[in-house]
């Protein structure tokens, strides 16, 4: 006979808890109610996973296990998760409490998981993950590289927990340190421990947050908190896991903010592209309410906190904070000229603290185990954890969570696991698009990924966008990508910025297109440092990075394009061409079939030859070949 | 206060901005964006100057920078100069014939051939705007972002709320707002485009078209007047003087007994 699903009733609570012991009492009982033995098994269903079916694998899986019915000893608990980080492997999922890791999984193999493995209680080898440049299939969690690298402090619950659940948030200790400063701490210990802590804002700027805290609460009048969860960069995705998988952590770090600033008034500002994160923010909002977590009189004290959303139209420049307020106020979004701190006259004119998500994330465990613990990681000027997205030309795509002043070569290669396909890292862009291109082989591998270091090379830290880039990467044509979008989220409204980012994206247009002329590097350069100067809100300031970190580094790529009219990644199609070499091609006819446009003729067993007018330059015989005998001429 | 303006101590009142108590000392920061009766909106980034606190230095615009303490001010660095140079170069690329742009690119020695002409017919310095909402009925506001923002009404279409007062033709930098009265309407035309158009109202004496059809109490709330001035308002300024030229001889000469002069204006 099957056991009874586990996901029995939770034990009941009053309408609202009426003081701090009630919750921990509930929480406690939850807790016993939960055996660590018991088998559970975690399907992400993180935006990434969702994208590739993760939600129908969900499904298949329940409906596989209810299948099987009494042949299944112990019911296992199916829990739809956030996102657990290694996106590139999705759909993925794992099965507690031994911590198996199966990845690539569709719906169509549920069944086969069930048999196999939940009643036969073996492994499934092709769903277990292979490192690349390995045979050895890896089966858990803690073995592979990629997970055993990180140090997840904010992630610590994404992945692990039902996000629409808030009993399994409490089980994993969500709200501890909320109640820690609301019996045991007054709001200035509250404040001096973030201070203690030295954490730094995680949406770019890195700003002291205690700092930024302390001058918000000597402000009189009405405050306000906001969280900024608009995360603008293109290919970041670390506030939306965040919000997504583990919301009640940002919560309870706004919240814990309110509670030291007193403030009584929370807003979630999330941009529009985010409807999941949307979904759980506003369904954990509803319970922790329900719960008297949030809400008027927190836990029986005098301490209230509403909190609601408000979503953004995804305009990248709302991410900057004064433009964020006036459109959370209802108008443009538009970053507004004035000389004057939000901390002093922010949203409706008020005292306002804007912090990132992942700021807020860190909060509670601070606030926990105090602000000394938290300098023991990290670095001296960069205290804590960073998360990353990780993305472009590096084996594991995703999500990943290292101590601040990690080196490049341990995010790229120990955890990112290197470059496809043989080929050269060439660069690593961090920041975003106002971040800057950071060359590789040259010296920096071994820099240690922190707020000032990064500034000092030209790049920054932004809020974690990381995008790896191969030899094939044309460093003229990411910087005119960069550019090009910004001119798209420019507001336009100040002249430096939307003038200075038109021409440049026009010279850049024409370098790509073997236009260029002597001289357009030194008039990026003059128009780059202008705009950089020159515009008013931190758009336009860092504008310019993307073009001046690449001149910087890569000013023989430029001339290249400028002075030979050649692209030597072979990325800028006008500007370069294909050819066999005949010394190394064994005429083995690969090329021959891999070519759509039939462009490509020899005789077997006899060196191939490319017909130029017929290549349209789409790379399939460059990627094919096995003997690297097609050259970027 | 004291601030030191160029290598000068000068006496500043705390709150006021730089380009106040720059005017005030004779110091002459360009501006393209910036009229005094208007909250500032720093856009146009040409007042842009350098500020020293201690060892730093920052780059602040002029004309909305509040002065709060004892700071340096240096209007006229060659890397301000510079800057101004390219701003000017970009910004006339945009509006090629206007007198503004030309004059400042004298002063600051801009290559006006360096970009390709691109005609915009305007530089996006939202004076016009400012002021409509300020003086006339909010027509205008800018619309789009990034290299598509510009000065529209409503969705585009040709604005009836507007009240002809013409300030925005009167505020732009570049002359490109222009007002042209035709038969009974009154038409706003910015860059070139209809923005609004109103109808005029006929003089009850000659007939002719004059001012626009507004309602008058909305201007006079905004002008702070408590209600709307006896004048006659259905008379064009025209008529207007000339029956009271007609009252002012008929009841100051009559008397006199003048004989009209041969051929002249008596009926
Ligand atoms: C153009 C621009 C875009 C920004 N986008 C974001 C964003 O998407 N998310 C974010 O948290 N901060 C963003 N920021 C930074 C915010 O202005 C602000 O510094 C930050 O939210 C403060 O929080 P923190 O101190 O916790 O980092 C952006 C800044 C600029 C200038
Ligand atoms: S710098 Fe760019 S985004 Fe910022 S206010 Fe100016 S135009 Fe807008
Ligand atoms: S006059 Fe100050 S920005 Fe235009």
């Amino acid at each position: 006979m099957a056991t009874a699903p586990r996901a029995a009733a939770a034990p009941s609570y009053a309408k609202k808890f009426a003081c701090a012991g009630e919750l921990e009492q509930y929480r406690q009982a939850l807790i016993e109610r939960t055996d660590p033995a018991a088998p559970r098994i975690l399907v992400c269903c993180g935006t990434g996973c969702k994208a590739v079916g993760s939600l129908d694998l969900l499904e298949a899986m329940k409906g596989a296990v209810s299948a099987a019915g009494a042949q299944v000893r112990v019911m296992p608990e199916i829990k739809r998760t956030g996102c657990h980080g290694f996106c590139s492997r999705g759909p993925l999922m794992s099965f507690q409490p031994e911590n198996l890791f199966y990845q690539r999984v569709q719906p169509a193999d549920a069944e086969e998981i069930v048999r196999e493995t939940i009643l036969g209680g073996k492994r499934v080898q092709k769903f277990l993950y292979t490192p690349p440049g390995s045979k050895e299939p890896i089966a858990t969690v803690d073995e592979i590289p990629f997970f055993a690298k990180q140090t997840k402090l904010v992630l610590k619950r994404v992945g692990r927990i039902d996000p629409f659940d808030i009993n399994d948030a409490l089980v994993h200790g969500a709200y501890k340190g909320l109640v820690k400063a609301l019996t045991e701490m007054t709001p200035a210990q509250v404040i001096e421990e973030i201070k203690t802590s030295r954490l730094r804002g995680r949406g770019g700027g890195g700003f002291p947050a205690g700092v930024k805290w302390e001058s918000c609460a000597k402000q009189p009048g009405r405050h306000y908190i906001i969280c900024n969860g608009d995360e603008g960069d293109p290919g970041a995705f670390m506030d939306a896991s965040v919000m997504e998988g583990d919301p009640h952590a940002v919560i309870e770090g706004m919240a814990i903010a309110a509670y030291a600033i007193g403030s009584d008034r929370g807003f979630f500002y999330v941009r529009f592209e985010y409807p999941l994160a949307v979904q759980t923010l506003t369904r954990a909002i509803r319970q922790a309410e329900e719960m008297g977590l949030i809400g008027e009189n927190v836990l029986g004290t005098r301490f209230t906190f509403k909190v609601s959303i408000s979503t953004g139209a995804g305009a990248f420049v709302c991410g900057e904070s004064s433009a964020l307020m006036s459109s959370l106020e209802g108008k443009v979004g538009r970053p507004r000229p004035k000389y004057i701190r939000s901390t002093e006259r922010g949203f409706r004119d008020s005292p306002s603290n804007l912090n990132n998500v992942e700021t807020y994330a860190n909060v509670p465990e601070i606030i926990l185990r105090g602000g000394a613990w938290y300098t023991g990681i990290g670095t001296e000027r960069s205290t804590g954890t960073k998360v990353f997205s990780l993305t472009g030309n590096v084996h594991n795509v995703g999500l990943v969570e290292v101590p601040m002043g990690s080196s490049l070569r341990e995010i790229v290669y120990g955890i990112g696991g290197g470059i496809p396909n043989r080929k050269e890292l060439k660069a690593v862009q961090t920041g975003g698009p106002s971040g800057g291109c950071i060359p590789i082989p040259k010296k920096f591998l071994d820099i240690n990924v922190g707020f000032g270091r990064l500034a000092e090379i030209g790049s920054m830290m932004g809020s974690g966008g990381m995008i790896v880039m191969d030899e094939n990467t044309c460093m003229v044509e990411v910087s005119r990508y960069f550019i090009s979008f910004l001119v798209g989220e420019s507001c336009g409204q100040c002249a430096p910025c939307r003038e200075g980012l038109t021409r440049m994206k026009e010279i850049l247009t024409r370098i790509t297109r073997g236009e260029g002329r002597p001289g357009d590097v030194e008039l990026l350069e003059e128009i780059g440092t202008f705009t950089n100067s020159f515009s008013l809100c931190g758009l336009g300031t860092s504008s310019a990075n993307p073009v001046l970190s690449t001149i910087r580094y890569f000013r023989e790529e430029y001339d290249a394009h400028i002075r030979d009219k050649k692209c030597p990644s072979g990325v800028c199609k006008p500007l370069f061409y294909y050819e066999i070499d005949p010394a190394t091609c064994t005429g083995c006819g690969l090329c021959r079939v891999k070519c759509p446009a039939k462009a490509i003729a020899g005789e077997k067993k006899k060196p191939h030859t490319i017909h130029q007018d017929l290549c349209i330059k789409c790379m399939e015989c460059y990627k094919n070949c096995k003997f690297t005998s097609i050259r970027i001429m | 206060m004291k601030v030191i303006l160029d290598g000068k101590e000068v006496d500043a009142e705390a709150g006021r901005t730089i380009l106040e108590v720059a005017r005030a000392n004779g110091v002459d920061i360009p501006t393209l964006c910036h009229v005094p009766a208007l909250e500032p909106a720093a856009m146009c980034r040409l007042c842009t100057v350098e500020l020293v606190e201690g060892r730093r230095s920052r780059l602040v615009t002029a004309c909305n920078f509040p002065l709060r303490g004892e700071v340096e001010i240096k209007t006229d660095t060659p890397r301000l100069r510079k800057g101004r140079k390219v701003l000017i170069e970009l910004l006339h690329t945009r509006c090629p014939d206007s007198v503004v742009l030309k004059e400042l690119a004298e002063r600051y020695g801009a290559d006006l051939a360096r970009f390709p002409d691109d005609n915009k017919d305007c530089v996006v310095c939202g004076l016009c705007v400012r002021v409509c909402e300020r003086i006339g009925a909010n027509v205008l506001a800018l619309s789009g972002r990034g290299v598509e923002i510009r000065v529209n009404t409503s969705f585009g279409r040709t604005a009836r709320h507007c009240i002809g007062c013409g300030a925005c033709a009167q505020i732009c930098p570049v002359e490109k707002i222009r007002i042209r009265d035709e038969e009974a309407e009154r038409v706003v035309i910015v860059c070139g485009r209809e923005a609004a158009r109103i109808p005029l109202r006929p003089c009850s004496s000659c007939g002719k078209p004059f001012g626009p059809v507004i309602d008058l109490s909305l201007v006079m709330e905004r002008a702070g007047e408590a209600q709307v001035p006896a004048f006659n308002l259905l008379v064009c300024p025209a008529c207007s003087r000339r029956s009271h030229a007609r009252r002012l001889a008929e009841r100051h000469f009559e008397q006199y007994d003048i004989e009209p002069a041969p051929g002249g204006g008596a009926e």
